[in-house]
């Protein structure tokens, strides 16, 4: 069942177009991230579900009903800010309450649902304290809370992790995830961490310059990238691309990268590939392995760099003239300059046309 | 000495303009407070102390009453009428409406004018036979009366008025200054919940300017005790000396009366009026920033 519905949606402040033509139809309990850079008009979007921008033309349907002359308060939707946009003259308790009175609701129902609502995010010992004597993980669960006893068809998060440390992020990430299983509402998360997007999604939406790039499952986006732009922006670090030409040599497809050839006979190709296309071969890091022999294609290269992450070890390979980076298990660390045969997980493989930059 | 210069690099840099603050500021106070205990006429003399028979005198002359009485009326109502009237125009300019600066311009451009003009300016206004009675006299509404100048009983309001039209562009400005302030988000977070935008001001954004009131308060007050050139300038404290303020009666006891001593005890008086609002508020922002 389709429960948010954006049809030829279209944004402009003056001669600035922030959103071209965006289409986007999000079925209930699905977790959508949009994931972009800054300035990709994400949170315009979700601004604009929210009601709180209007259109320049299109329109929004939440719930089957078309809402997009419908004032935010009238959308059934709730939302969560980065800076938590806490009432800092009243208690946590009021903050949570004001929507539900404003609302005409009897105080007796209020109580014990901000009550439930606390104890689920543990924050029912901080009912009676001010905003300004929290830190920043406790504001942004009131903020959530908040969110929560409003009880919308639709939560809309507005990178609200930004503003905490690496740590309480990791944390509050998980239990946001765990709220989404346990309540299964339809929720809309903006955000420019790829790991939270990755992470959190059950579909993500990848946008650049107010316009969607690629629609998908992480793992789908991730690993098939329609572009070279989605392929670029995800992964840490990210993926290597090499420069070449395709050739059709007696029905076998190869790619010259410089200083490999590459097979692509397990590639499934989405537009037939020409004799002498230009190519850039695209392959994530963790798909460059250390060869224990066997594999279908290995290639000797000088490591010129290596770094430590903790958990693996980064090597930095010539080839050709370009570099490429893999990401080698932690037991395994090549000395520097001492050729060491690597592998390629060739079903990992990502071809885009050199002037589309569209996947092949 | 060469490392007690280093050392103390900065209290030696203070220390000429400490020494002035000392003697021309706290000194003079001290002066004055000490001419207080003295009969002095037209000159300070100390050899005729009289103790605090200076101010028995101050507080049983009816004039000083009337000042004293009129710095907290006329106080209290540029007060209210200011700092409300100064807030619902900063909200009205917060709307985000065109020609912002215009308006904004408008009421801060009385602030570039001195208290003297005001007065004057307010003078010809209010006369009931060149100003805006004449006017609306003009207009066919022959029954119009406008003597807040000429009734003693209503003259505070003139002098409110004109304070008002003076002192409104800074609480403005304040008042915008924090109004800009507030997170957007809070607003979202309001449009959100439903709330509608007048009982956002009332149970959020007025709270949340509260540090704003009380230094326009501050401000304020320090100009009401302040008050002198306006009074002067547009009712020289008459009718009679209905609209007489403390500062005007000092004024008149030193320079025109001869009364040194009586006026001295006066200023230490309003010193302490001085004191008295702002040490809470020292104490408030000091506890604060603690």
């Amino acid at each position: 069942m389709i429960d948010i519905r954006i049809s030829n949606c279209n944004k402009s402040y003056g001669s600035l177009r922030v959103l071209k033509d965006i289409n986007l139809e999000i079925e209930r309990g699905e977790f959508i991230v949009l994931l972009g850079p800054s300035g990709c008009g994400k949170s315009t979007l979700l601004h604009i579900v929210a009601g709180l921008d209007r259109l320049s033309s299109g329109e929004i349907e939440i719930g089957g009903r078309d809402v997009t002359d419908v004032e935010p308060k009238d959308r059934d939707i709730a939302m969560v800010f980065q800076s938590y946009a806490l009432y800092p003259t009243m208690s946590v308790r009021s903050n949570m309450e004001f929507g539900l009175r404003m609302r005409g609701k009897p105080l007796s129902e209020i109580r014990p649902l901000v009550e439930e609502k606390a104890r689920m995010l543990h924050i029912d010992h901080l009912l009676d304290r001010r905003p300004s004597q929290l830190s920043g993980g406790q504001r942004q669960r009131v903020a959530i809370g908040r969110a929560l006893v409003r009880d919308p068809k639709v939560f809309l998060f507005d990178e609200p992790l930004s503003n905490l440390d690496a740590k309480l992020r990791a944390s509050m990430r998980t239990e946001i995830k765990k709220l989404h299983l346990t309540l299964g509402t339809t929720a809309i998360y903006v955000t420019h961490d790829q790991l939270e997007a990755m992470t959190l999604a059950t579909r993500m939406v990848v946008m650049k310059a107010g316009e969607i790039q690629q629609v998908g499952k992480p793992e789908e986006v991730y690993h098939r990238p329609v572009n070279l732009f989605v392929a670029d922006f995800l992964g840490n670090p990210g993926m290597n691309f090499m420069k070449g030409h395709l050739r059709i040599d007696g029905g076998h497809v190869v790619a010259d990268v410089g200083a490999a050839t590459i097979p692509l006979d397990g590639y499934a190709f989405a537009t037939p590939p020409a004799d002498g296309q230009a190519v850039v071969v695209g392959l994530r890091p963790e798909s460059v392995q250390p060869a224990t022999g066997g594999e279908a294609f290995v290639l000797t290269l000088k490591p010129t760099l290596t770094e430590h992450t903790g958990s693996d070890n980064l090597v930095v390979l010539a080839m050709g003239g370009e570099e490429i980076v893999g990401k080698f298990p932690t037991e395994t660390l090549p000395k520097l300059g001492e050729p060491v045969t690597v592998s390629f997980d060739l079903g990992r493989l990502s071809v885009f046309d050199a002037e589309t930059e569209r996947r092949i | 000495m060469r490392r007690f210069l280093q050392r103390h690099v900065s209290q030696v840099a203070l220390s000429p303009s400490l020494a002035l603050i000392a003697i021309f500021l706290y000194g003079f106070i001290a002066y004055t407070a000490a001419v207080s205990t003295t009969n002095s006429k037209a000159f300070p003399r100390f050899d005729s102390f009289v103790g605090l028979e200076q101010y028995w005198r101050l507080f049983h002359t009816p004039r000083w009453h009337v000042a004293f009485t009129n710095m907290f009326l006329f106080g209290g109502l540029f007060l209210l009428v200011t700092i409300s009237l100064g807030l619902v125009i900063a909200i009205l300019i917060d709307q985000r409406i065109r020609a912002e600066s215009f308006f904004r311009s408008i009421v801060m451009y009385p602030m570039a004018m001195s208290f003297v003009v005001t007065g004057i300016i307010w003078q010809w206004l209010l006369n009931p036979t060149l100003g805006i009675e004449v006017m609306v006299h003009q207009l066919g509404f022959t029954s119009f009366r406008l003597d807040w100048l000429t009734n003693p009983d209503t003259v505070i309001w003139a002098l409110v008025v004109a304070a008002f039209w003076q002192g409104c562009g800074l609480v403005m400005a304040l008042f915008l200054a924090g109004l800009r302030g507030i997170d957007e988000d809070i607003w979202k977070a309001a449009a959100v919940d439903g709330i509608p935008a007048w009982r956002v001001y009332v149970y959020i954004v007025i709270p949340m300017l509260a540090p704003v009131f009380l230094t326009v308060v501050v401000l304020l007050s320090l100009s009401i005790v302040r008050a002198f050139d306006l009074v002067v300038a547009l009712t020289n404290g008459g009718p009679g000396v209905s609209s007489d303020l403390p500062s005007v009666f000092m004024f008149d006891m030193a320079f025109r009366r001869t009364n040194l001593g009586l006026s001295a005890a006066s200023a230490v008086v309003m010193l302490g009026t001085v004191l008295a609002i702002l040490i809470p508020y020292l104490y408030v922002e000091t506890r604060e920033r603690a």
